[in-house]
């Protein structure tokens, strides 16, 4: 329990004391929410599940107030709490660190962010999912470009009208269950054409968030009118709540749907990673390059969620974890030339790598950890999706792999405009240490991720093998 | 009954005191008079009261809790408006005699086992309002919203009238059971009494302020004090939604296949046309009109369900609802907001950060943002009105979208940073009501915990 109440506390405290001691707040809050899930890591045993708060008796309406985690939860606390304190750092030397409201809003964040992961009850589920959507859209409006409502309503609008759908989707799947309890929840025998009325809610709320194609429209312009660590917390943490609930919410609970929801969605997804790549090539703004770049990376995962596949979502998993690291990398590594240099525009780019050499060879590092090279975490990742994905039709096969060849061609055409060829500005100043420490950790991760995947993959199987299970073993109906 | 005397003495005793022109000594009886209501409701039926035997006032669990929170509304409304009273000395007693007035109207519709009861309820109710909105006799707003209010109000209770009238016709009893009895066993005359009961429902649509009776609701909020504004959205809309309540899915029970599809068209059309009416208005209290519009339309929800448990869901919704209108329009007041526009809200959250989180809490527990007990009144009514009335749930979801829009749009406002930020001061009596609020918007899992 201390786990969701670390980041509480701490964001209150930064609200109360005044603006200088945010960042020697930030900086222990983070540390210590990490040494939490560290210290819950070591003690997990991945075959069991763990419960941190239990309600004895049921409550009006069939609420519960479950709180626990399984391994996939586990995982994604641990991203959660590691990928925060990389936030703070690299904001370390700019004004926001210092400003009491963004860091209270980052802590109020995480707290959210566990509440979804640790959720064990459809009603809590979507409280935490909710609550998640007030200090983002703070930090967007307060901290963000100026005369920016317009992109903030659209993105409010957008995921609330998804979040409703699944809303709906909880109770009808409650008033079957008459509990909002997971486990009872999973228990609901559902007819093939209600798991895909359920499954539809679900979904419209997870492709709007995620975003699949044609859910898409809100992403970019929400990116490029954030703050870095807005951008940060989006693409590596809110993203990842929707890939987290397809596989811990929506596909185990309606998997009777699957059949005929698979296909439609994996084409979409399909559709994705080629749109994205496609548009990415032509982009000139650096920030919405990477946003068109996320939904191409994202399409690929969440096709492969869709094969409802214990091995396919090892797949994915690995991808989540790679995704958020490299989205910080290269969100960040955009803003420092933003900041720099005064603008986000490719053509107006060029020759930094002169400049700055140090800050040339960490971008080149990220650039090719977006490219999945072999060792990097995204070698495996992608390898495992999309082998998984050939196997259900050469077709989405092949689409999908050629996301590897775009990506190619976006990620290094934005390296080669705006690091190589004749200097197109005055000057540059190189990272600072707080920079260098962050691609220095990005980089650890992906490559240990990338060596030592199996053990992640051991750590994992066994709580996929459960919620791939087509188990449900009480005979509760829905007509 | 023994709350309902005290509160109308203490309303004659405000009237009087008003005469010697001392405003704290009034507010100080009025309170005291509130609270020995508020305990002696709460002990309800824990001691022998020497009207125990009165018929025609019945206080049950349901009944009690609603009672309770519409003195406790008032409490608050009461508190919360001293400021405004103050400044107006001539009329000070007035509010407060008024007001309790009303209150005890209210009560009485709570209570009411008999037509007859509930007529006089309803009259007790509403003719110190039509006085108190247009108290502020220089302002025109007022006089035209307290003109508008009397004669659109008065024709609904006439046709109330004939419309109780029929049902006695049909059924020869004024009496609720015998009613009921009436209409089970089959005794009745049916075009009477249908008539009769048509007529009762648009004068309760009138009351509540529900499409397609809402268009005084924008007029009259416009022109009244905030004090009574607040009155009219929360005490008259709950004990008359109560009222609504016991008739329709009490009494009429057995004949809902007749009267829910008028209650499909009014709900469904209040859902929308209250937030697609609110998004356009610049005007505070106006846009508070609108959107309480849709309020109604979603507390209607209690109405559908044949589950008795969805009163609870109602009372529920209304503890979220009442506590965060009347925590808007307190505001309202604090901000002297004279001209009552929407933009001087406009930086309110760095002029004062409390404030600033209260206006939040409130807009986002009225959008139905969980985890605060808007969320979990507009849940529950959902809940049990699910899988009959699937559309109209559907329905309820799109509206509730455009509202978490219009809702947002006040909170941007609220948080736009500003280059000048003087201070909003507040008054500690002022402090009082909105923490009151506070725990009533944020209290929502205590509520379902029990």
């Amino acid at each position: 329990m201390e786990l969701l109440i670390v980041p509480l506390v701490f964001g209150v405290i930064s609200l109360m004391l005044s603006g200088k001691w945010s960042k020697i707040l930030g900086a222990i809050g983070a540390l210590t929410s990490l040494c939490l899930a560290i210290m819950h890591l070591v003690k997990f045993n991945p075959l069991s599940q763990v419960i941190l708060a239990e309600s004895t008796k049921k409550m009006a309406f069939g609420l519960t107030f479950n709180i626990g985690y399984d391994a996939l939860g586990m995982v994604m606390i641990l991203l959660t709490n590691a990928i925060i304190p990389i936030i703070l750092l690299s904001n370390w030397n700019r004004e926001l660190a210092n400003n009491k409201l963004f860091t209270a809003l980052l802590f109020f964040m995480q707290f959210g962010l566990l509440g979804v992961f640790t959720a064990q009850d459809g009603i809590i589920f979507y409280i935490f999912w909710e609550f998640t959507l007030l200090p983002i859209f703070l930090i967007l409006y307060w901290f963000g470009a100026k005369e920016n409502n317009k992109v903030l309503f659209k993105f409010f609008i957008y995921t609330l009208v998804g979040s409703l759908a699944m809303l709906l989707s909880l109770i009808d799947l409650g008033n079957a269950a008459r509990s909002f309890a997971y486990v009872d929840l999973r228990n609901v025998q559902l007819t093939q054409e209600v798991a895909c009325w359920i499954m539809s809610g679900f979904l419209l709320a997870f492709a709007i968030k995620i975003p699949l194609f044609p859910f898409h429209t809100w992403q970019p312009a929400t990116y490029t009118s954030s703050p870095m660590a807005g951008t940060m917390l989006l693409s590596a943490l809110m993203l990842k709540m929707a890939l987290f609930g397809m596989m811990k919410w929506m596909l185990p609970l309606t998997y009777e749907g699957i059949e005929t929801m698979k296909w439609p969605i994996i084409i979409l997804g399909s559709i994705g990673i080629v749109y994205g790549a496609i548009v990415a090539i032509k982009q000139n703004d650096i920030k919405t390059l990477f946003a068109f770049a996320s939904i191409s990376h994202l399409g690929l995962i969440a096709a492969g969620i869709m094969l409802f596949d214990k091995v396919a979502w090892s797949g994915a998993i690995i991808q989540i974890i790679n995704h958020s690291l490299i989205s910080v990398g290269l969100f960040l590594a955009a803003d420092i030339i933003e900041k720099q240099s005064g603008t986000r525009n490719l053509n107006q780019l060029g020759g930094i790598a002169k400049l700055a050499p140090r800050f040339g060879f960490w971008f080149a590092v990220m650039v090719f950890a977006a490219l999945s090279v072999p060792f990097s975490a995204g070698f495996i990742g992608e390898f495992i999706l999309i082998k998984e994905l050939f196997s259900l039709h050469s077709i989405v096969g092949i689409t999908a792999a050629s996301s590897l060849v775009l990506g190619a061609v976006y990620m290094l055409r934005s390296y080669q405009l705006s690091m190589f060829g004749a200097p197109k500005i005055n000057s540059f100043n190189d990272l600072t240490w707080n920079e260098i420490t962050v691609f220095v950790l990005l980089t650890i991760s992906i490559l240990v991720i990338g060596l030592f995947s199996s053990s992640i993959l051991e750590f994992i199987e066994p709580t996929f093998k459960v919620l791939t299970t087509e188990l449900k073993s009480s005979q509760q109906i829905i007509e | 009954m023994d709350a309902l005397i005290v509160l109308f003495i203490t309303g004659l005793a405000g009237l009087f005191i008003g005469m010697v022109k001392k405003p704290h000594l009034n507010l100080l009886v009025t309170i005291v008079g509130l609270t020995i209501a508020f305990l002696i409701q709460l002990n309800n039926g824990r001691y022998i009261s020497p009207f125990a035997n009165y018929q025609v006032l019945e206080f049950n669990i349901a009944q009690l809790y609603f009672s309770l929170l519409a003195i406790l509304f008032t409490l608050l409304i009461v508190i919360g408006g001293f400021v405004y009273f103050k400044r107006d000395p001539n009329h000070t007693g007035d509010y407060y005699g008024l007001l309790l007035f009303s209150l005890c109207g209210a009560i009485c519709l709570i209570g009411f086992t008999d037509l007859f009861m509930f007529f006089l309820g309803l009259e007790i109710l509403s003719i110190p309002i039509y006085v108190m909105v247009g108290i502020k006799k220089q302002d025109i707003l007022s006089a035209e919203a307290s003109v508008k209010y009397f004669f659109t109000g008065a024709f609904a209770t006439a046709i109330l009238l004939f419309g109780i009238a029929l049902l006695y016709g049909a059924t020869g009893s004024f009496n609720l059971n015998e009613i009921r009895l009436a209409i089970q066993s089959g005794e009745y005359q049916t075009t009477y009494l249908f008539i009769g009961i048509l007529f009762m429902l648009g004068a309760f649509l009138f009351k509540v302020g529900a499409v397609p009776f809402h268009f005084w609701g924008p007029d009259v909020y416009q022109g009244a004090p905030e004090i009574v504004t607040a009155f009219m959205a929360t005490v008259v809309k709950l004990s008359a939604l109560f009222a609504f309540f016991k008739l329709f899915n009490g009494t009429f029970q057995e004949l809902s296949g007749f009267w829910i599809g008028a209650l499909y068209f009014a709900i469904s059309l209040s859902l929308i046309v209250g937030y697609l009416g609110a998004l356009k208005q610049t005007k505070f209290k106006r846009l508070l009109a609108y959107s309480s519009i849709s309020n109604t339309g979603y507390a209607l929800f209690a109405l559908l369900s044949d589950d008795k448990s969805s009163l609870g869901s109602l009372w529920i919704f209304l503890v979220g609802y009442g506590c965060a209108t009347i925590a808007l329009l307190t505001v309202s007041m604090i901000i002297d907001n004279e001209k009552d526009e929407v933009s001087a809200f406009k930086g309110v959250g760095f002029k004062n950060p409390f404030i600033g989180f209260i206006l939040i809490i409130s807009l986002l527990s009225l959008a139905g943002i969980p985890p605060l007990t808007g969320f979990f009144g507009k849940f529950s009514l959902l809940l049990n009105a699910y899988p009959k009335h699937l559309y109209l749930v559907i329905l309820a979801l799109i509206s509730s979208a455009i509202g978490a829009f219009l809702y947002l749009r006040l909170i941007t406002l609220i948080l736009t940073k500003e280059n000048e930020t003087q201070k909003v001061s507040v008054h500690s009596l002022h402090y009082i009501v909105l923490g009151i609020c506070a725990i009533g918007i944020l209290g929502a899992w205590g509520i379902v915990a029990i």
